[in-house]
Parts: C-alpha cells; sequence; structure tokens
C-alpha cells in the first residue's frame, strides 16, 4: 500500500488511503455527508446531487460520492455554500415528489423525509401542478409509484449487481425518466424486493406489507429464516402477534442485508388457513380433531404397550426443527430403546468430515466465500438453491475480482462471471474437476462447494483431489434445509442395527412409526399395514393423513432454540409471536416423555443447549455470541455420530428452487403467487 | 335609634335591590339535565371522526395520532381502498379505529398531529358506563353521520365470476 493521503476535512487533518472516496473518508471520521444514490457495495452513480461538498480552489461544488480523496485538498461539508445547495437539491427532488407521507408506507423511516427533516427548506416554492402517473403493480411482490421516486438508481443497481438479474432498468428522458422492469409491464426477476428495501423512499412498496401499519407500530424480532439452509437472519416486524414484515435493514447476522424471497415474504404459511390447530385423532378410520391430553394419552399409551412388547418403534425426524429439539429426540430414541431413529440427509457432510478427518478451519462460511481468491462450485444450482451464498460469490467477483469455476450439469446464473465453467451429468462431475486442476493451482485459497450428487466415494475423491493441488482450500457441504446440519450433528441417524427412514417404511413388522416435521410418505408408501403413526407437523401432510394421531406443531418462528446453518454456524431462534392450539415440538416431546414416565431431564431450550455444548462435539462454542444473536460455526469434527452409520446412498437433495421450499413452500400463498413458481434448477 | 332603622332598612334595601336584580337578569346556571349543557368551543369531549363532502371517511389510517398519543388509547387497523371498496379519500383507511376512554386523557394532542383533520374533539361528555369495555369506542361509534345529499360510500358488488 502506498503513502497515506494528508487532506484538511471541515478544518480537521486527515489522512486516507489513496482512492477513498470523500464521502467514505468523511463517515469514517465521523462526519455525515448526505447522499441518496451513494449505496456501499455498489458502484457510483452521482445522480443525486446531494453530497456536494466544497473544495478550495475547485470552482464548482463536488460531489463526494465519486470524489477521491488527494493530497493536501481541503473539503468543507458545512459551509453555507454547501448547506444551500442541499436545501436546493431537496427542493428540486421534492418538485413531484408527492407529500403523501402520512399513506406512504415509507412514512417514518423514509430518507427524504429525514433529509428534508434535517437539511431541507420548510416550504417549497414551487406552485405548479405536480407531474402524476399512475401506480403501477409489477408482481405480487413489487409495487411502483413513479412520482415518489427520485430516480437514485438504488434499485437498478442492486438488481443488476447484487443479484444479477438484471430486471430494472430507466426509460424516458429527464422529468419523464422512470424506473421500468425488464418485461416491460410486469416483473420476472427473483421477486426477492431487494429493490424495495434498499429504495430510500416510498416509490418501490411491498406486496406484502403494503398498508398494513406504521413502522413504529411494530415490534422487530431478529430470528433465523426457517426456508434453505443459508441461515440467514431476517428480523420479523410483529404487531399484535402477527408477522407483518420480514427485513434485515439493521445488518444484523451473517447475512447483512441480504434476503430471498423466502425469508422476506415466505413468512406466511403461519397464517395458512389449512394450518392445524387442534391435534387430530383417527377414529373409526377418520382423523377427527380432539384435545391436547387425549392425543397425549393415547400417544403415551400406546408407545409404552409396544416398548414393553419390544415392539419395533421407528423414528423419522426433522431438518427444520432446533438443535434442542434434535437433541432431545434422540435422548427419548435412547431412554425408550430404539436404534431406528433417522432423518432426511441433503448433503453428504459425514464423509466429508470423515474425509477432512477432523482438519481444523477446513469449513467455510459464507464471509469466507466473499473473501476467497478463487469458489469452485461443483454440481449446485446456487442462484437458485442457495441464493446467499450465490449473492456472496457475486459480490465477490465484483469487489475482489476472485475466479470462478463452476461444474454443473446444466446452465446456471455463475456461469455470468465464472472463469471457467464445464457441464457435467451428476456422478460425473469429478472428472471435470481434474481438468480444472492448472486453473485451481494457479488461482489462490479455494473455497469448494458442492451439492447432493457429490457424496461418498465421489466426494472423497475430490477432497484428495483438492487436497493434491496444495492450495489452502476450505469446503462448504451445501444442505438444503434450515436445520439440515444440526439434525445430522444432533445425531438423528440409525444408532447400531437401526433402520434408515426408506427401510423403517419399507419394513413389514414396523409396530409405531414417529415422524417428527418431515413427509416422508410424499414419494414413498408405507409397508407395515398395522404401524401405529403419530405425525408432529403444521399442516396435514401426506404422512399426516396416513396417522393413526396427529399433533399440531409451531413453526420455528414460533420457538426459541438454534439451528446450525450449512456452513456449520449456529445461531439462535427468537420467538416471534405466539401460536394457538399447536405447540412447539420440544413441548410435545416431553409431555410425551412424562406420560411414558421418562426422566430425559429438563426441556427447556436453554439448558438443553448447555447440555449441546457439553456432550456434542464441535458444539463448545462461546454463548456470548449465541445469545448476542451472533454466528458461532462449529468445529469440524463428526458431530454426534460416527459417520459409518450415515450411509452416502441415501443422500437426497431437496432440489427446492428459489420458489419452492418443501412443506412450507406449499402452504405459502406468496411463493405460489409468484408468476416464476415453482421455477426450476439448471435453466438459462 | 331612628339611625339604626334606618341603617337596617338601607341595608335589606340594598340586599333586596341585588335579589331583585339578579331575578331580571338572564342565569348562568346550566340547567343539566333538564336541558343540553352549553360549551366553549375549544371543550375537548368525545372525539368525533369527520367526514368530506363527498361522504368519505377523511382519516387515511396514518397511525399519527396513535404515534402522539401520550396515553397509547388509540388502536387502528388499516386496509387499502380498491375499485369495489372505497371508504375514504386517500390510498388507506382504517378498517379498524378505537380510542379507549378507560385511558383517554383529553389532551388533544391527536387531534393536533391529524394531517387530514379527521379526527376531533366533539362535545360529548356523556362517558360513563358500567363496565370497563363499554369504554372502548369503534369507529362506528364516532364518525358522524354522512351528510344529507351525498351518496355514502358504496361497496360494489364483486363481479360475477368469468368477468
Amino acid at each position: 500500500m502506498s503513502d497515506l493521503v494528508k487532506f484538511t476535512l471541515d478544518g480537521r487533518e486527515l489522512q486516507a488511503a489513496p482512492g477513498t472516496l470523500v464521502i467514505d473518508a468523511a463517515k469514517k471520521a465521523g462526519i455525515e455527508i448526505p447522499a441518496f444514490c451513494y449505496y456501499e457495495g455498489l458502484s457510483l452513480q452521482a445522480a443525486c446531487r446531494m453530497c456536494l461538498v466544497e473544495v478550495k480552489g475547485a470552482p464548482k461544488l463536488l460531489a463526494a460520492c465519486t470524489l477521491p480523496v488527494a493530497e493536501n485538498m481541503v473539503i468543507e461539508t458545512e459551509s453555507p455554500t454547501v448547506v444551500d445547495a442541499r436545501k436546493f437539491t431537496l427542493e428540486f427532488l421534492l418538485t413531484n415528489h408527492p407529500l403523501d407521507c402520512p399513506v406512504c408506507d415509507k412514512g417514518g423511516e423514509c430518507e427524504l423525509q429525514d433529509m428534508v427533516f434535517r437539511y431541507g427548506a420548510g416550504e417549497s416554492r414551487f406552485t405548479e401542478i405536480k407531474h402524476h402517473v399512475d401506480e403501477k403493480q409489477w408482481s405480487p411482490v413489487v409495487f411502483f409509484d413513479a412520482p415518489r421516486c427520485i430516480l437514485c438508481y438504488r434499485c437498478v443497481r442492486i438488481c443488476d449487481e447484487g443479484m444479477g438479474v438484471k430486471a430494472l432498468g430507466v426509460t424516458n428522458r429527464g422529468a419523464y425518466s422512470e424506473i421500468t422492469p425488464n418485461m416491460g409491464s410486469h416483473l420476472e426477476c427473483d421477486e426477492c424486493g431487494a429493490c424495495i428495501d434498499i429504495c430510500p423512499v416510498g416509490a418501490l412498496t411491498s406486496g406484502i406489507y403494503r398498508y398494513q401499519t406504521r413502522p413504529w407500530e411494530m415490534d422487530h424480532v431478529g430470528t433465523i429464516c426457517t426456508h434453505c439452509g443459508d441461515g440467514c437472519k431476517t428480523t420479523l416486524g410483529v404487531r399484535n402477534n402477527e408477522i407483518i414484515r420480514g427485513n434485515n435493514r439493521d445488518r444484523s447476522g451473517i447475512n447483512g442485508e441480504f434476503l430471498c424471497i423466502k425469508g422476506r415474504y415466505a413468512f406466511d404459511f403461519i397464517n395458512h388457513p389449512d394450518r392445524l390447530q387442534s391435534p387430530l385423532m383417527r377414529v373409526n378410520g377418520k382423523l377427527e380433531e380432539v384435545s391436547w391430553s387425549k392425543a397425549l394419552v393415547a400417544v403415551a399409551q400406546k408407545f409404552s404397550e409396544i416398548k414393553a412388547a419390544s415392539g419395533k418403534i421407528g423414528i423419522i425426524g426433522s431438518n427444520r426443527t432446533s438443535n434442542e429439539e434434535n437433541f432431545y429426540l434422540r435422548k427419548f430414541a435412547q431412554a425408550i430403546g430404539t436404534p431406528h431413529l433417522d432423518h432426511r440427509r441433503t448433503g453428504d457432510i459425514a464423509t466429508l468430515l470423515d474425509a477432512l478427518s477432523g482438519r481444523a478451519d477446513a469449513l467455510a462460511t459464507a464471509e469466507d466465500l466473499y473473501t476467497a481468491q478463487s469458489v469452485l462450485v461443483v454440481g449446485a444450482d446456487l442462484a437458485q438453491q442457495h441464493p446467499f451464498l450465490a449473492f456472496q460469490m457475486r459480490a465477490n467477483w465484483r469487489h475482489h475480482q476472485s475466479r470462478t469455476f463452476v461444474v454443473t450439469q446444466g446452465p446456471v446464473r455463475e456461469d455470468a462471471f465464472a472463469t471457467r465453467n464445464l457441464r457435467a451429468e451428476p456422478g460425473q462431475e469429478i472428472d471435470a474437476v481434474t481438468t480444472l486442476a492448472d486453473d485451481l493451482k494457479s488461482s489462490g485459497d479455494l473455497i469448494v462447494v458442492f451439492g447432493d450428487s457429490i457424496r461418498g466415494d465421489s466426494l472423497r475423491k475430490l477432497v484428495s483431489f483438492i487436497a493434491s493441488l496444495g492450495v489452502p482450500a476450505k469446503y462448504i457441504c451445501l444442505l438444503d434445509y434450515s436445520n439440515s446440519r444440526g439434525a445430522f450433528d444432533m445425531g438423528l441417524i440409525p444408532g447400531d442395527g437401526g433402520m434408515s427412514a426408506p427401510e423403517m417404511l419399507a419394513a413389514s413388522d414396523l409396530d409405531a412409526l414417529w415422524v417428527v416435521g418431515a413427509n416422508p410418505l410424499a414419494d414413498a408408501a408405507l409397508a407395515s399395514q398395522n404401524a401405529f403413526v403419530v405425525v408432529q407437523d403444521l399442516f396435514l401432510t401426506e404422512t399426516a393423513q396416513r396417522a393413526d394421531i396427529v399433533l399440531p406443531a409451531a413453526s420455528a418462528y414460533e420457538k426459541t432454540g438454534t439451528v446450525t446453518n450449512t456452513c456449520g454456524q449456529v445461531q439462535r431462534l427468537s420467538k416471534a409471536l405466539n401460536v394457538m392450539g399447536a405447540k412447539p415440538d420440544l413441548d410435545i416431546f416431553h409431555l410425551i416423555a412424562r406420560g411414558m414416565r421418562l426422566d430425559l431431564g429438563p426441556a427447556q431450550p436453554d439448558k438443553i443447549f448447555s447440555e449441546i455444548r457439553a456432550t456434542v462435539k464441535g458444539y463448545d462454542i462461546p454463548l456470548p455470541v449465541i445469545a448476542t444473536g451472533g454466528a458461532a460455526l462449529t468445529n469440524p469434527v463428526n458431530g454426534n455420530v460416527p459417520h459409518a452409520a450415515a450411509s452416502a446412498a441415501l443422500v437426497r437433495g431437496s432440489r427446492d428452487t428459489l420458489f419452492t421450499s418443501g412443506t412450507l413452500g406449499r402452504y405459502s400463498p406468496i411463493l405460489s403467487k409468484v408468476m416464476e413458481a415453482p421455477g426450476g434448477l439448471y435453466r438459462k | 335609634m331612628i339611625d339604626e332603622v334606618i341603617g337596617s332598612a338601607s341595608a335589606i334595601a340594598k340586599g333586596l335591590s341585588i335579589t331583585l336584580k339578579e331575578m331580571l337578569s338572564p342565569t348562568v346556571t346550566e340547567d343539566y339535565p333538564d336541558a343540553p349543557p352549553k360549551f366553549q368551543e375549544r371543550f375537548r369531549g368525545r372525539h368525533v371522526l369527520e367526514r368530506d363532502e363527498y361522504g368519505l371517511e377523511k382519516c387515511v389510517a396514518c397511525f399519527l395520532c396513535a404515534a402522539a398519543c401520550p396515553a397509547d388509547c388509540i388502536y387502528i387497523a388499516a386496509e387499502e381502498n380498491t375499485d369495489r371498496v372505497r371508504i375514504s379519500g386517500g390510498e388507506r383507511y382504517a378498517s379498524v379505529y378505537n380510542i379507549d376512554y378507560n385511558r383517554c386523557i383529553f389532551c388533544g394532542y391527536c387531534v393536533e398531529a391529524c394531517p387530514t383533520d379527521a379526527i376531533t374533539h366533539g362535545h360529548g361528555f356523556e362517558l360513563a358506563a358500567y363496565e370497563t369495555s363499554a369504554l372502548i369506542l369503534r369507529k362506528e361509534q364516532m364518525l358522524v353521520p354522512v351528510p344529507e345529499g351525498v351518496k355514502p360510500p358504496v361497496i360494489k358488488e364483486p363481479a360475477p365470476a368469468g368477468h
């Protein structure tokens, strides 16, 4: 790094690296230069003229957002000329901007409102009629009110640069310029809503949040999105026990401001009319609503009977329940002496951890994806399946010119910036990867991101091939659901002589099947005709329809606990709202255990988490990080289970796209309403 | 002795003169409850939700009254006006507007905060109730009637299927 540049800002002698923009240097020195179009992480626009500053010797005011500091530069940010310029800029912005703040959704958190309050003039001299354009709906998610737009181009840039979608542009000229979607009248995009959140004014508004409430009326609860395995933090706006919006404007959590449609809008499954609100019990062949006590007594009684008769009880756990619940369920299985415990595994993390044989520092996080010099993606359509990881890679390429290598079965969005992209059928990817050896060797530190087709032997081959390159490498094993990693780490895996989930379904002598938050009967049949089936779920799924007793469960937004994301980071769930009728799975386990007179210890999430930290390998993570809403990385050692129990052949990805999310996706009205749904993988 | 008689007589005359004067002048005492009480214009009584000249509600559910309320007694739920349902002049309207008179302190901040002059203080003061729940007034109880000669906001029937 060359020498620091010396300059004077508002009479203060400062130093900054050459090339630093005045607006950034000022921010670092604690001086605010107001701006609309300038946005950290996006390309420079210099469209709004709000950040004008006075530079000694320059004939006119200069835009601080595009002006790099220079040696001996003297900058004034509060001189009378600058103050006047800001006032006039705001007056110009307000010429066509309607003063409908009382009905505008942005009112109360609007940057223009704040700026006018702070820097603007109290009155406008503009008395002519404002140019009006009717509001447009571009998609079920996005509404656009053109007169409110101040043409800062933030939405255009976040869509193009951040998402790589390029769905927005600008048409017409001058005062008639207007943001326009890619399909003329409507949007065909990721429907992520990033443009809405980034809009400094109320020009872009969300179809979900629109006219529902005002920002100060809500409680904001930061929790972890329950959809894919990336573990994004979503801050839910809750009013009257109802989630009204999701966003992450405070940039807390690993994902900063990023969220996809699922994190931002697909919380609506919790209010779906088909949501179960009462336990169901099969009476004369039909499921009927019964009380909780009746249902729980029936389950406990039946389980006790089968246990006393040494019958076979199969337990299938969930990818979406918390670590605490999964841990407790495993304890339950041990207490009733059944080795038949499993869950649907969506990635071969077992083989990866075994192949790495406890090597420290071998698992990458999403943060590493932003800083690594090169990334190799094998067998995954990241933009569809793991949008946050894809976003990080894209940002890394834009900001650091990282090199990306893609080996997939079809076209993916990452092709656009990939150094090399190869096509290979699932299972054949390793051969293609080996042809990249020279490129990978010369590209610096590497992160390998791989999907469900890389498992067992081919994964071992991949790890030994990467090791042979001699470059520092880290891995991300893609897992598809919000707590897939946690379910594996907590040991929802067959014990000695235990059956896997498909074997349980195929066993004709199974006496009982207990399914927690999973839907194995969606694409398989239960062989045992007389099996007593208990299902805990939010909805009457195919599995629940076969059940003898269905217990309504609470969703991740309705309970506390921790989840582990696909990179192995543990984060805490916060309870956003109370739920009627349903109970958290942990409470249900506890009540059944009590009915069976089993002593499984306390059933409070906090206490169980202490137990997890003490007993599960790799989970001795710092508590303050978790407690303050941070993400703590687990150590890359094989969680709670010997890898041998987790057969690689059973790994099966969910193949969810941006617009599907297993059972929850089916019951999310917004996911099914956007015209892109259900989307598809490996499409141009 | 004579002085005493004259003195007493003048005192009685003086006293009676005031009595007679007051008998002839108009009364200031209110006859409430036999007659309605009179108020100063500025009196802050029970709130009234206003309508505009077209009979539409003035309230656009901006929540500013609820934000200004120091007693936190105003509850609003907003909904969007559509082609079929048009309740207010703005883009949205208050589908629920409750004031909890258990808590209201009649400070008038809500009236001051209202950007559309939708909420005003009326002169209603007979708020006593036998139970606290009756002190939570709904929008319908506070709205002024639709002015005469103006059609009330129409809720159109949904178009039949297939159109």
